[in-house]
């Protein structure tokens, strides 16, 4: 059976996430938050640093649970699926695009592009032609074989999104994915990332600090302690 | 320029690799040694014992138990069933050469038209036929029970001896029974035979055949003419009639009949020999395996060891993987397979080593180890079948490994 791809309905029903719940430590990063975003949104997320920022792109990407509330996708609740099917729908539909690149070192660029589709278990000869033309796409086909410590930031980022769009995925979500990068390459970075969800009708969400990215955002979210201060739309 | 972190994780797991690979390849490669060497030897003289011309042997406790040999052959020829038996002694004498240079050699005291027919094809390649002893039926010297005939002093020489101390048909050499050459006697040499290698019997190397009467009477047991002498062997080899020799059962009931005959001798059929060796070869074969366990069970928990530093280690990759979508079971499968593509290559290497290894001894070695090394026999079932246990044992090995993997907090590791 084809994986469904599509781009999720997402909503977020006072949902709170308390880590460390109960003891010294209790950090209470999203408090009573409500969502809902659109299949095909580019909603760009800002707030200081610890306001809860990761924590809300973990709970959407299905990282994470919520202490309290509900995370729906498609209206159905993806507290009541398992792990295992939780994994199952961030292979198949969700994108992450992390600040560090997270890259496995010991993997090339193509291998690395590869991965998702190898957890999908998809013949070598299709991830081999889907790796390199991802690669192409964001302009690194002469860098498939290096390993990501031959790779610049702006390269390892590149290499990280081509990952994250392996799977074709209906959802991705970047964090702070230009905060490692110098502004020509964040600008090339956030290019990319705006093509490529114009070009597949993905839902875009993008943690930023950076006042010209979420400009270019149809939505724009401002989070302070664990709440939505704001909520703008319009690019 | 400091390397890189990424690089340096990169170089670091590909040494950790090849530790592992190399820590399970010395593990194999021991029992891969003992097992071919000793299976080698153990099949090498299990294929000697089957090709001797005799079935049965007689023997008594002492090295000159059987008190009288020439009669009791007879005796033993008179049996139904019993087509030929050959006295041996075996006793070890100083042999003096031209050059009045010693050496130890083993001398067998034979009756050569006796003993001839208990040679089994290959051992009868090595010697000269007739055997030129001179007396074909040691009936001149013995005759009839005393010492009073002319001996006849002659003898043949093992080829390694006559090679090492330039000993050759007409030459003449001293056999005595202590390095006081005053107590031997001159022999000529009328012939050189070639030993078969032997490693676990005591080796003809140096050896020396002259006739039995010659024997007895130059180490003692025979005191000289006119005396009453033990006629003294140690063995009696017995050649079965081929009708009863082809079937165990048969040759079981004759060994029955030589018992009931000889009551105070041992029987024991050439069969009962060979599945001795068998059951001995076994014990070994258990025993170098139960060695080997123990570097099996070094290298596999050296394995785990790098298996689980592997995984604290990768514990970011292993977050990675998990959210991207990676099921837990796909990371726990791939560091099986990780850890059984680490034993398989360690066991394909350890097979390589121990071959290598066995090759070398068979250069290098001493004499013996040369010899015993030559002798290895590599079975490809046996290897196979270590090289599987291997790779089945390194998943209890990446057991740890996995629980570790499986502990790994996604968001910590991704943190």
């Amino acid at each position: 059976m084809n994986p469904d791809r599509s781009a999720p309905s997402i909503e977020l029903a006072r949902v709170s996430r308390t880590y460390g719940e109960g003891t010294a430590e209790e950090v209470r990063a999203l408090r009573g938050i409500d969502l809902a975003l659109v299949p095909g949104a580019f909603v760009s997320v800002e707030g200081p640093s610890g306001c809860g920022k990761t924590t809300l792109l973990n709970l959407l990407g299905l990282l994470d649970t919520p202490s309290r509330g509900e995370v729906r996708w498609d209206g159905s609740p993806v507290g009541l699926r398992t792990d295992r099917e939780r994994s199952r729908l961030r292979l198949e539909r969700v994108g992450f695009i992390f600040q560090r690149f997270y890259l496995l070192p010991t993997l090339t660029a193509e291998e690395n592009v590869e991965l998702p589709m190898r957890a999908l278990r998809r013949p070598r000869a299709e991830r081999r032609r889907r790796a390199a033309q991802l690669l192409a796409e964001v302009g690194l086909a002469e860098r498939a074989r290096a390993y990501p410590h031959q790779l610049s930031g702006g390269e390892e980022q590149r290499v990280a999104i081509a990952r994250a769009l392996a799977n074709h995925p209906g959802l991705l979500l970047a964090d702070e994915p230009t905060g490692e990068l110098d502004s020509v390459n964040a600008r090339a970075v956030l290019d990319l990332l705006v093509r490529v969800r114009a070009d597949r009708g993905a839902t875009l969400v993008l943690v930023t600090h950076n006042p010209e990215v979420a400009s270019r955002a149809g939505r724009h979210l401002v989070l302070r302690d664990g709440s939505i201060v704001a909520d703008r739309t319009g690019a | 320029m400091r390397r890189p972190r990424s690089s340096r994780d990169l170089r670091h797991a590909r040494w950790q690799a090849v530790l592992a690979v190399a820590a399970i390849a010395s593990a194999v490669a021991l029992p891969v040694v003992l097992v071919s060497v000793g299976g080698g030897v153990a099949a090498h003289e299990l294929s000697s014992l089957e090709d001797t011309g005799y079935q049965l042997v007689v023997s008594a406790a002492g090295v000159h138990g059987i008190e009288h040999a020439h009669l009791d052959a007879a005796k033993l020829r008179s049996l139904p069933n019993i087509q030929d038996a050959a006295p041996i002694l075996s006793v070890p004498l100083d042999v003096f050469n031209q050059s009045g240079n010693v050496s130890p050699v083993l001398a067998e005291g034979v009756v050569p038209s006796q003993f001839v027919p208990t040679l089994g094809p290959t051992e009868s390649g090595l010697f000269p036929l007739p055997l030129p002893l001179g007396d074909a039926n040691d009936t001149v010297h013995y005759a009839n029970g005393t010492y009073t005939g002319p001996a006849v002093y002659d003898v043949l020489l093992s080829s390694t001896y006559a090679r090492s101390y330039h000993a050759h048909v007409g030459s003449t050499v001293v056999l005595s029974p202590t390095t006081n050459i005053s107590l031997g006697r001159r022999y000529n040499v009328t012939g050189i035979f070639g030993t078969p290698l032997s490693l676990v019997q005591p080796s003809g190397a140096y050896a020396a055949l002259l006739l039995l009467a010659n024997l007895q009477l130059l180490t003692g047991y025979a005191t000289g003419p006119h005396t009453a002498v033990p006629d003294g062997a140690d063995t009696i080899e017995v050649v079965v009639a081929p009708s009863a020799a082809d079937s165990p059962g048969a040759l079981a009931a004759v060994a029955r009949e030589v018992q009931a005959a000889f009551p105070s001798y041992t029987v024991t059929t050439l069969s009962s020999e060979a599945a001795q060796l068998q059951s001995a070869d076994g014990v070994l074969t258990g025993f170098y395996l139960a060695l080997s366990s123990v570097g099996l069970s070094i290298g596999l928990l050296f394995l785990a060891l790098i298996l689980v530093r592997r995984v604290e280690r990768e514990r970011r990759a292993i977050g990675i993987r998990r959210a991207i979508g990676v099921p837990g079971v796909s990371v726990a499968g791939s560091i099986l397979e990780n850890g059984a593509a680490l034993a398989g290559a360690g066991g394909v290497a350890g097979v390589i080593v121990g071959w290598a290894v066995v090759q070398g001894l068979a250069t290098w070695g001493s004499s013996t180890v040369q010899e015993a090394a030559r002798l290895a026999e590599f079975s490809p079932a046996f290897l196979a079948e270590l090289v599987a246990v291997v790779v089945v044992l390194s998943a209890l090995a990446s057991l740890a490994a996995v629980r570790a993997a499986w502990r790994v907090d996604l968001l910590e590791a991704l943190r």
